[in-house]
């Protein structure tokens, strides 16, 4: 059962890896990659990610990534695979607004700020998972169905013991959503500062 | 459509999720150990010494010491014990070129209390088989604490980096069917947010009334506080912080009974404040710790060890200085007065230059009848060294507590 979890925590690994290079593929050129060719690049880094290569390395590529940043939640890993399929789709700002500030209320608490622990709510608190199923029907309500998907996949995989951690939060939340978030949300009010300041300077009176 | 196609999704999963919460184990109270008076202790038989110099006072032989098995690695640290079924002692060190290197591996050596010898010692776990077993890159080995669960199988549970320094740890832990002999693939804890990072163990695991096991373990990365992790076979079935901020790591437990506890720690403070040992307290099996003061025994930020005999009686091992390691002392406090003593001088190099004082750390004590006292420590970094105090020679440093003290609490701390 462990070396299950293992191969399919490599397999998680290296499709996340290919995304990732296969989304800065995409980055380099104005043309949108046809779903075929994101499909063959996926299947062929992927399979790069997770076989042993040799050439002196002792583990496939996705056990060292996986050595230095752990398993992601499954929120991020739903949302970096599903950004693939269509880049149009762009995640609402207000989930991202949320996302951060839990974010930076969560993780200076979990690491010894305080005595309360928000991380160990997600051992086992009903309270602690009302509030995220309560989370993931306000996203459904704002006509944000993916969030919804994704949210639930999280519960299940957390419920079915899928990565290590026997941690709601686990599935949820890591620091690079977290980043991910806060970039957007900073980016998000730069730009709309950026947008006052030109539209003050056009409309100055006199 | 797709609106409601979602929301029954999430719906399933809830139930789901409902029933997982549902079938999680309640918090156990502490599993607690009868306590005996003193008048009822019988003397035991203390295992023959190669090099023992008994004073012939009375018939109460005097502590022995040996040292665990020589592998040629040029840098040993943080031994640790388990009571094994025969009787004997299973140990358990990291060695290698030097601490953190990457030829670290975990040894394990068998102490026969009969004949007072170390069995040859084993790998337990090297670098490349703990990166192989947990399916990602591990860079270094640290510190290996051993348990035994409630089925009577030991737990093995040590640290792995895989970048960075300690402070980059995770915990994992292997199972051994055979008392030590071979042990399982090795599986990995999660018990931090931030890519499990920093998580370290260094004092034994106590037990819960439900067989599970409780481990103090301890963060040091951004803050520095202690951790209470509930571990159910290999996973991190909860857990509690056991105090805040950067001031206390490598917690120590005492059981005081089902529902209270009192952890001491190692001071990590910064300058300025004070250097004695930070103490916390549960009152509910470990589900909630409070700060409270500090045990009024000096601290230079180096662990400390101790453990409860089956008459009440406490005794520590630290470095009882505010700086520097070169001296440890064994400490004993009487359950009725709860007054600490040192009751034996263990390493004292005081009398040395400053630049020619080894360094005596990472003290671990086991009691393999409750009565009687092993203890391991690292000497000066090179060697491993073993005392052995009989519960004959404890029950006799106990019943000299109530003479006037030499050496109280208060003065330590100085």
């Amino acid at each position: 059962m462990n070396s299950l979890m293992q191969t399919l925590a490599l397999v998680e690994m290296s499709i996340t890896c290919a995304a990732v290079i296969t989304l800065l593929l995409q980055k380099t050129t104005s043309q949108e990659f046809p779903l075929i060719s994101k499909v063959l690049l996926i299947l062929l880094i992927s399979n790069l990610f997770f076989w042993p290569l040799g050439l002196g390395m002792e583990l496939p590529l996705s056990a060292y990534v996986r050595g230095v940043i752990g398993d992601l939640s499954i929120v991020t890993t739903l949302l970096l695979w599903t950004s693939l399929l269509s880049v149009k789709k762009f995640t609402p700002l207000v989930f991202k607004f949320a996302i951060a500030c839990i974010a930076i209320t969560f993780y200076p608490l979990a690491l010894g700020l305080g005595m309360i622990d928000p991380y160990a709510w997600g051992y086992g608190s009903t309270l602690f998972f009302i509030a995220v199923l309560l989370f993931a029907a306000v996203c459904g309500l704002a006509n944000w169905n993916k969030g919804v998907w994704i949210i639930a996949i999280a519960i299940l995989a957390w419920a079915a013991h899928w990565h290590e951690s026997a941690n709601l939060w686990d599935y949820l939340l890591d620091p690079f959503l977290a980043v991910w978030a806060l970039i957007a949300v900073f980016g998000a009010l730069y730009g709309k500062r950026k947008e006052n300041a030109r539209s003050g300077y056009l409309f100055r009176p006199g | 459509m797709s609106r409601v196609l979602a929301l029954c999704f999430l719906l399933l999963a809830a139930v789901i999720g409902f029933l997982h919460i549902d079938s999680r184990p309640p918090w156990a109270p502490f599993a607690i150990n009868a306590v005996t008076s003193v008048e009822e202790v019988d003397v035991p038989v203390s295992p023959k010494s190669k090099n023992q110099s008994i004073s012939s006072k009375a018939s109460i032989p005097s502590p022995i010491s040996t040292w665990l098995p020589d592998t040629g690695a040029a840098s040993v640290h943080a031994a640790s014990l388990i009571a094994l079924k025969d009787g004997a002692i299973r140990a358990f060190w990291f060695a290698g070129s030097r601490e953190g290197a990457a030829d670290v591996v975990i040894n394990s050596a068998v102490f026969d209390p009969k004949s007072s010898d170390w069995s040859a010692p084993m790998v337990v776990m090297d670098r490349v088989s703990a990166e192989k077993g947990l399916s990602r890159y591990i860079a270094k080995l640290g510190n290996p604490v051993p348990a035994r669960m409630a089925d009577g199988r030991l737990q093995l549970f040590f640290v792995t980096v895989s970048i960075g320094g300690w402070a980059g740890s995770s915990i994992s832990s292997v199972i051994s069917d055979d008392e030590g002999l071979t042990w399982s693939n090795p599986q990995r804890l999660i018990s931090s947010p931030l890519i499990n990072l920093s998580t370290l163990v260094k004092s034994p695991a106590i037990s819960f009334a439900d067989g599970r096991l409780g481990l103090p373990a301890y963060h040091e990365w951004i803050g520095r506080f202690g951790e209470f992790l509930r571990i159910d076979a290999g996973q991190v079935i909860d857990k509690r912080h056991m105090s805040s901020g950067r001031s206390a790591i490598q917690p120590l437990v005492f059981v005081n009974n089902a529902q209270d506890a009192t952890a001491y720690f190692r001071q990590t403070r910064s300058a300025g404040q004070a250097k004695q040992v930070p103490v916390s307290q549960t009152q509910n099996a470990g589900q909630s710790w409070q700060s409270e003061a500090d045990l009024p025994i000096a601290n230079p930020n180096s662990a400390v060890t101790g453990l409860q005999l089956n008459n009440g009686a406490r005794i520590l091992v630290l470095n009882n200085l505010e700086t520097g390691r070169y001296r440890m002392v064994l400490m004993m406090a009487d359950a009725k007065s709860g007054q600490w003593q040192t009751i034996e001088v263990l390493e004292d190099d005081e009398a040395l230059p400053e630049d020619q004082r080894k360094e005596f750390s990472y003290p671990y004590l086991i009691s393999h009848d409750s009565s009687d006292a092993h203890l391991v420590y690292t000497w000066d970094r090179k060697k491993i060294r073993h005392r052995y105090f009989s519960g004959a020679w404890l029950k006799r440093a106990q019943s000299q507590l109530d003479t006037p003290p030499v050496d109280v609490i208060s003065q330590e701390a100085k």
